[in-house]
């Protein structure tokens, strides 16, 4: 276990390390001078030097490279642009109200989306398989931000159960809940139809293998055969397919955060992206990226302690 | 005529073997698909006819006319600025499959170019590109194409090239799945010990035999890629107004939503039906494949 602990651990600072080259060449590789970008068409010779100087990108790659290397391993991402703050600042400030929606939002697609792939697997071809998989594809095809449009116009404006916009905050934790409920629900269940969809042919997938028919053969009961055989071998693939979809699901809280005009990484990247704040957007994407590696290796420790045949290989 | 006939039915082409109605069949019977498959073409098809279709122009605006309820001259009304919606949603379909048929066409094409080296060259040439792989595919993809767009401005191309950065790695995947499959197999080892080139194994074998799991990734893709554009465009940040996209005129919608629900209503059933279509193509393509490369190209995960 401590040697499967430490492969992980390396694979953790190697994709991390990868991450921080990709996000740079990323933002630089691009055709465009970020500075012309920034400052607009009609920006004079000398205000786009002065900016390129300023950000140092009049200087050779490789050492453009290097500084950011040593400044982000320091724990410094650059100041931003617009207001000349630390971006670090900036981004670990929304962190909170984006971990806060996209946790909650995991925890509701997963209590629905895993039992809903369960059972749909184990009563393949009834009605209620088909329900449910019909409703998955609905759930995976409509723009999460609409649904979010959509649930606000029903539930805040015509019934008034929710607030319509906003994060709360000041007025207390129930208030900060009632806020959240909405766009977590939102997230959650346009996730809930993804996991729904993988969990289900992971679990079919199991139900395929020889050891099962086997056992059927046995006379071993169903509900045996689908909690003690099936469920135990399905569980890493059924983590495989959360674990894939928390990724996605950031990428739907950003829009969701724009939807219900709540604080968070999405809103400030957003914002960032519209003021031309490069420095910014620079480190929301590497804060969002590294968040992805750090809870895939998570999964990958958690595969190999429910699972000991995958730690050797 | 007849000699014709006798000709195309006795000389049988070993490739030709498998007869076309046997090879399809399996997908003409999948109601799914064919479903699917019908969508789209009507898709396709208002997207190609929308100057005949569309009753009003999508940019022509009407200051006496803003946010008309349904009427005979305009079915779903008009928009804050006098527009007629069902006009820009017609169009917009040309926004939407544009986008969705370019992310395919560049990611399939680099992606699978790729993959199949990857998987053919194996060595340093398959670590470096699994490597980038991993680290691309540790970004969200709607975040990476939101920074793409950041850094190029906001263009119909930058939103192509976006999602298309994002997609490749996940093509390349899959390919190299499937030539890491074929490539052991017998009849790859019998051509090469006949003295076959690399390209003619390449161009005979590898390349049928990737077609169909890539094809099931191309269609998932393209769903993504319309889902992405709308995101994009719903921000601000895709196709830049007055160019009608479903994303942008979701956007317009929700000012007046509460009192005009229905033109950002109608946007979205537009982009669902399209994704609907293409997941539908997907999930019937991926149920007609041989089960064998389903399972080892890692499909099922899409």
């Amino acid at each position: 276990m401590a040697r499967y602990l430490v492969r992980s651990l390396v694979q953790l600072l190697l994709t991390v390390a990868g991450v921080m080259t990709v996000t740079f060449f990323l933002m630089r590789a691009i055709p465009g001078d970020p500075a012309l970008y920034m400052l607009g068409d009609y920006a004079t010779t000398d205000a786009v030097a002065s900016l390129r100087a300023k950000l140092g990108l009049d200087r050779p790659l490789l050492s453009q490279y290097a500084v950011f290397v040593r400044q982000t391993v320091s724990g410094d991402l650059g100041n931003s642009v617009v207001t000349g703050q630390p971006a670090m600042t900036e981004v670990a400030s929304s962190l909170p109200w984006s971990a806060a929606l996209t946790l909650s939002g995991m925890f509701i697609a997963i209590v629905i989306g895993v039992p809903l792939g369960i059972v749909s697997a184990s009563r393949q071809g009834t009605w209620l398989d088909r329900t449910v998989m019909v409703s998955a594809l609905l759930g995976i095809s409509f723009p999460v931000f609409w649904f979010g449009l959509v649930a606000i116009l029903v539930l805040s404006h015509w019934a008034g159960l929710f607030p319509t916009l906003g994060a709360g905050g000041g007025t207390g934790l129930w208030d900060d809940i009632h806020h959240l409920i909405l766009p977590a629900v939102v997230l959650g269940v346009s996730v809930a139809a993804y996991i729904a969809r993988l969990t289900r042919s992971a679990m079919l997938e199991v139900l395929g293998q020889d050891y099962i028919r086997v056992a059927r053969a046995m006379g071993v009961s169903e509900s045996r055969i689908l909690y003690r055989l099936a469920l135990r071998n399905a569980l890493v693939p059924i983590l495989a397919v959360i674990g894939v979809t928390f990724a996605w699901s950031l990428g739907n809280a950003i829009l969701i955060e724009v939807v219900f005009s709540r604080p968070g990484l999405g809103t400030t990247i957003m914002k960032a992206v519209l003021s031309r704040d490069y420095q910014l957007v620079q480190a929301g994407l590497l804060v969002l990226a590294t968040a992805v590696v750090l809870v895939n290796t998570l999964f990958n420790v958690l595969y190999g302690i429910i699972d000991p045949r995958l730690r050797t290989r | 005529m007849t000699t014709l006939m006798t000709s195309s039915t006795t000389k049988v082409d070993p490739d030709a073997a498998m007869p076309a109605t046997g090879r399809f069949a399996p997908m003409l019977a999948h109601p799914g698909l064919m479903a699917g498959a019908g969508i789209l073409i009507i898709l396709v098809l208002v997207a190609v006819f929308a100057p005949w279709l569309a009753p009003h122009s999508p940019t022509k605006t009407d200051l006496m006319a803003t946010l008309a309820p349904p009427s005979l001259t305009f079915p779903l009304g008009t928009d804050q600025f006098g527009r007629d919606v069902l006009s820009r949603l017609i169009w917009g379909a040309r926004v939407s499959l544009q986008v969705a048929l370019a992310v395919v066409v560049l990611s399939l094409s680099i992606g699978s170019l790729l993959g199949a080296l990857a998987g053919y060259a194996g060595g340093w040439i398959e670590r470096i590109i699994t490597i980038v792989n991993d680290v691309l595919l540790a970004f969200p993809g709607f975040l990476l194409a939101l920074a793409i767009v950041a850094a190029r401005g906001s263009s119909l191309q930058s939103i192509v090239l976006a999602v298309s950065i994002a997609y490749v790695p996940r093509v390349a995947v899959v390919m190299r799945a499937v030539v890491l499959t074929i490539k052991p197999k017998p009849f790859i080892e019998a051509s090469h010990a006949i003295g076959v080139s690399n390209f003619r194994i390449l161009v005979k074998h590898i390349i049928p035999n990737a077609t169909p799991p890539v094809i099931v990734v191309a269609t998932v893709s393209a769903a993504t890629a319309i889902l992405a554009e709308a995101g994009l465009s719903f921000l601000g940040l895709g196709v830049q107004p007055p160019t009608p996209t479903w994303g942008n005129i979701i956007s317009d919608g929700q000012t007046s939503i509460v009192e005009h629900p229905l033109i950002s209503i109608s946007a979205g059933l537009c982009i669902a039906a399209t994704v609907i279509a293409l997941n539908l193509m997907g999930d019937g393509l991926r149920d007609t494949l041989d089960p064998q490369m389903r399972r080892q190209t890692g499909l099922k995960a899409l």
